[in-house]
């Protein structure tokens, strides 16, 4: 309803002005004209004379005819003026003097709630475009998104917009506003699937197919290297198939070509994602692309949308042959659901579905992508160091439990440093070790000199000898009950008076730490 | 990852939790039946072979042999060179560790290794998938280039060393950088130093044709001789040119024979890792009372109790580094770049350095698992015969067997420091030219990160490698 403004017919523009009683010499305020006092849209002036048009009239485009050329226009105005070419006689209308009451116009459809005139609308044009939005035939459609309007204008105005901002999210979903988007993608599932698996597998998830003439993606491609990186190997997979598949799709094969070359060019494809994603996202596609189905005339660029969605998919599928397997082992289903749509499908798009689907006969010739592919329904590998990281916080975990009550702490009076090693901690701990089930007792780390930030309990307990001579010189002079240990034994001795069989090592201290170890057998 | 401690410069201390983690009872126990084992999942499979390997290590650094045994059967039933991540680290750790326990009978393990055959064709074609594959090297030679370039503007006569001459592909973009400089390029004389004639031979060959075709003055001088044997008279270096030095991931091998030295010098060096001053020892050099102890007590050796302060040891016990280092300074070299790995798997002891290993190896093995398929052989040729090679090396060797002695950045910053040289920042468009290069390998992990002039090659936060730029303080 914005164009109401700027529309502003002479009178609506008159009766504004007239009835908000400007006067032309005095606007002490601002040089600009008062704004229009605008009464809240659907609820009229009461004092506002109520006009009821007819559906002709205002479904009419041009209610001036020129008698002579025939030719239409919507204003009075323009008309007469188009008369001084005919040399016809014309009469501009002034502006009425006297005042005009403000018009209402209301709807002519009795079922309209603006068909009653408690809810007129103030505006001429503002009824005509109501009337056609609502009551009109759409004869406008945009091209790439294949909505329709009624009004002209509005037509316009999307098409400013439509595909200029896009957003995608990971599951195949178009948004173009910028709120719905972040929205969904709250509660996407495959996005929250995605992040779940580890964050080292570069995937690219925006791609939009740069070669083909995709309906959907009229935005240039996203310049995201990676990804455009990714799309043509996994499609060049698909285009050198194509030899082999004699689909015949002749637009097919300059868009293939060009898929090789670039990917030649391409050094790595992307990590590797598995079959999971494929099947989470194909869940998503084969949901609209059903319900595409569905309708009698599928919209065709609709299902072109969810198509559209397929090449994306292929980036994730990974190297070449898994791709090639995992495209073929999965389109099975897919042209279950694409051959009713093919009737509008001309968009390469669809040919290079197409071409997915040919791939189904072909059998894969790698065993081991078949095993790959069947494992898509679990979760993916995760990379090496999270595990290590797992185990890590894991273990960190466990470590705050079991330590602290396994060992009586008692910080040395003898620990110069920030040790809390101590002598009498290393005798506890002589008493209180246990070696657990399977698994060593806990190590013997060595109180850290420098690292005195570790003041941390893992290393307290656990931490058996200082650093500081004296403290050591007390140690080996400790005869250490329960065990052979001499003094004169260092060490090695000491530690062979642990009992607990041969299970327990020692664990290592910080960084550049000394470490203990028992006297074994000849292995370190 | 969580750090549970202050790290004075080494991520050796996140891995402590790891430890941890070995003791949790995860499974009902060393003696349950095997077949539950094939039907984990692949994450809960991970965990179970972390919680394996450091359990065997555990029982391997103390000698309970027979635990380690027991751990290793299980971990053959889960691991393997062709599964996933995980699976294929557990392989060749445990491969390491059975290989350290056979080091127990050292007759049956020479026995075994009679009769290997190393091809040098293979070692060859590795190094070159290895260049292929990651971006390390081709970032590293990137950065060296500029800095080089940088070094020697305006200078007409250069000479280039380079230590450990594997890959031409680095000259031949030297060469090209040269040919387009502005006031022409300079008079170039290449030294190379390789252990195998066949691969200076083929170097010389595709330098020569390169610099003929880009009409560059050149010069290739092949010293066919053993990176820690170097005699720099070999070198050759004249007065008047602009010498250049650039050493890639060898560095770190003069360290094994420090610690030999160590050894024999001082076989009585006390046990007490508990004398402050041994802490001050190990803060410089990671190989040696540590490894002293360990050798010690593999011979059963049984020491007398000496006090701390009697150690022989100096501080800066390293020998073999600081004379190498010195005669490099002695050349006054214009800039030397080093690359080195970023990893600390020096440590004094078996689970410092299977621990930081773990998290080091499950990065690079991460990375071929991100950007190249299972199957391709070039893969499994990596891992195993580089990657497997150097973890077993770290895990399994000790003194001077020992070669691949990774150190921290910091601390090549300290050693490089004392022996004369001061740091050359690395310029910001060498930088850009290396985030290129990976943007274009296109794949997000790899990451550069400065530090302090210095360049880190990370993946995923994970540094891996580092490049440094140095010249001779006056």
């Amino acid at each position: 309803m914005g164009e109401l403004k700027t529309s502003s017919p002479m009178a609506s523009g008159e009766a504004s002005v007239s009835s908000s009683g400007y006067q032309t010499a005095a606007v002490p305020v601002a040089t600009l004209p008062p704004k229009k006092k605008r009464n809240l849209p659907g609820m009229p002036d009461p004092d506002a004379e109520v006009i009821a048009l007819s559906p002709k009239t205002l479904l009419a485009t041009n209610r001036f005819v020129c008698e002579i050329c025939n030719k239409g226009f919507q204003r009075d105005q323009n008309l007469q003026l188009h008369r001084r070419g005919h040399n016809l006689p014309w009469k501009l209308r002034q502006r009425t003097t006297k005042e005009v009451r403000k018009r209402v116009y209301v709807c002519p459809e009795p079922s309209c709630v603006h068909h009653n005139p408690a809810r007129a609308l103030g505006d001429l044009t503002g009824i005509k475009k109501h009337f056609c939005r609502k009551h009109g035939e759409k004869k406008w459609k945009c091209e790439r998104c294949s909505k329709k309007y009624a009004v002209q204008s509005d037509w316009k105005a999307h098409m400013k917009t439509c595909g200029t901002r896009e957003y995608k999210c990971d599951c195949g979903t178009l948004f173009s506003r910028r709120d719905s988007f972040i929205t969904h993608r709250a509660f996407c599932d495959a996005l929250a699937e995605e992040s779940a698996r580890s964050q080292t597998l570069a995937v690219s998830t925006d791609v939009n197919n740069p070669n083909a003439k995709v309906v959907v993606a009229s935005p240039p491609p996203p310049p995201l290297t990676p990804s455009t990186t990714v799309v043509s190997p996994a499609l060049s997979i698909q285009s050198s198939e194509l030899p082999e598949n004699a689909i015949g799709l002749s637009p097919q094969t300059p868009k293939t070509t060009c898929l090789t070359t670039s990917t030649t060019t391409a050094n790595t494809s992307c990590s590797s994602s598995n079959g999971n994603t494929t099947s989470t996202v194909f869940a998503s596609i084969f949901a609209p692309s059903s319900a595409v189905v569905t309708q009698p005339p599928p919209p065709q660029t609709s299902s072109a949308t969810s198509i559209s969605s397929f090449p994306n998919l292929i980036p994730t599928l990974g190297r070449s042959h898994r791709t090639s397997t995992s495209t073929t082992a999965l389109v099975p289903a897919v042209p279950i659901q694409l051959e009713p749509t093919s009737l509008s499908l001309s968009t390469s798009l669809y040919l290079s579905n197409n071409v997915g689907s040919s791939l189904f006969p072909t059998p894969p010739d790698h065993h081991d992508q078949h095993r790959h592919f069947a494992l898509s329904p679990q979760p993916p590998a995760m990379s090496a160091t999270a595990l290590l990281q797992k185990a890590a916080q894991m273990g960190a975990a466990a470590s705050n439990a079991s330590l602290l009550c396994s060992f009586g702490l008692t910080t040395s009076s003898a620990a110069t440093g920030k040790e809390h090693a101590a002598t009498n901690t290393a005798v506890h701990w002589n008493s209180q070790i246990k070696p657990e089930s399977g698994a060593s007792a806990t190590g013997l780390a060595l109180g850290l000199g420098e690292n005195s930030g570790l003041t941390d309990l893992v290393m307290r307990p656990s931490s058996l000898f200082g650093n500081q001579a004296p403290m050591t010189r007390d140690l080996l002079g400790l005869s250490i009950g329960g065990g052979g240990g001499e003094s004169t034994g260092g060490l090695s001795a000491l530690l062979n008076s642990f009992g607990g069989g041969g299970g327990f090592e020692s664990s290592y201290g910080g960084e550049g730490q000394p470490e203990r170890k028992p006297n074994g057998p000849a292995l370190l | 990852m969580a750090p549970m401690f202050q790290d004075e410069g080494s991520s050796s201390v996140t891995s402590s939790p790891l430890q941890f983690f070995s003791m949790m009872s995860l499974s009902p126990g060393l003696g349950s039946p095997y077949p539950w084992l094939k039907e984990l999942k692949s994450e809960e499979r991970g965990l179970y072979l972390i919680h394996l390997l450091l359990t065997c290590a555990n029982h391997v650094a103390s000698g309970s042999l027979e635990n380690a045994n027991v751990a290793l059967e299980q971990i053959s039933q889960l691991a393997t060179p062709d599964g996933d991540t995980m699976q294929r680290i557990a392989a060749y750790f445990t491969e390491a560790l059975a290989d350290r326990i056979l080091k127990t009978w050292p007759g049956l393990h020479k026995a075994l290794n009679s009769t290997r055959i190393s091809l040098i064709s293979e070692e060859i074609l590795v190094r070159k998938v290895f260049f292929e594959l990651f971006p390390f090297l081709k970032v590293a030679y990137v950065l060296t280039n500029q800095a080089i370039t940088e070094a020697i503007e305006g200078e007409k006569m250069v000479h280039i060393i380079d230590l450990h001459a594997s890959e031409p592909a680095q000259w031949v973009a030297l060469l090209q950088v040269l040919s387009a400089r502005p006031e022409g390029p300079p008079h170039l004389r290449i030294t190379a130093v390789h252990r195998q004639k066949v691969v200076l031979d083929h170097m010389a060959h595709r330098l020569t044709e390169e610099a003929e075709k880009l009409d560059i003055p050149f010069q290739f001088n092949p010293v066919v001789s053993k990176f820690e044997d170097l005699d720099m008279e070999k070198l050759r270096v004249k007065t008047g040119e602009a010498l250049v030095v650039s050493s890639v991931l060898q560095l770190h091998t003069l360290l094994a024979s420090d610690d030999e030295l160590l050894r024999k010098k001082s076989p009585l060096a006390t046990k007490n890792l508990n004398g402050t001053h041994f802490s001050r020892v190990l803060q410089r050099n990671q190989s040696t009372l540590g490894d002293l102890l360990e050798k010690d007590l593999a011979n059963g050796y049984s020491p007398s109790p000496d006090s701390a302060s009697s150690s022989p040891l100096s501080p800066n016990a390293s020998p073999k580094m600081d004379s190498f280092l010195n005669a490099l300074w002695g050349l006054t070299p214009k800039v030397m770049i080093i690359t080195e790995q970023d990893s600390n798997h020096n440590g004094s002891t078996l689970m410092e350095r299977l621990l930081e290993a773990l998290y080091s190896y499950a990065a690079l093995f991460d990375c071929l698992e991100s950007t190249v398929s299972r199957t391709p052989l070039e893969r499994l040729k990596v891992e195993k015969m580089l990657f497997g090679e150097e973890i077993k090396n770290i895990i399994s060797c000790e003194g001077a067997e020992r070669k691949e002695r990774h150190e921290k950045l910091d601390k090549w910053i300290q050693r490089l420091d004392s022996a004369g040289f001061a740091n050359v920042h690395l310029s910001y468009y060498g930088m850009m030219q290396a985030r290129e290069l990976l943007q274009g390998y296109g794949c997000d992990g790899y990451k550069i990160r400065e530090e302090n002039g210095n360049v880190l090659i990370c993946w995923q936060d994970r540094p891996l490698y580092s490049v440094s730029a140095w010249r001779c303080r006056k």
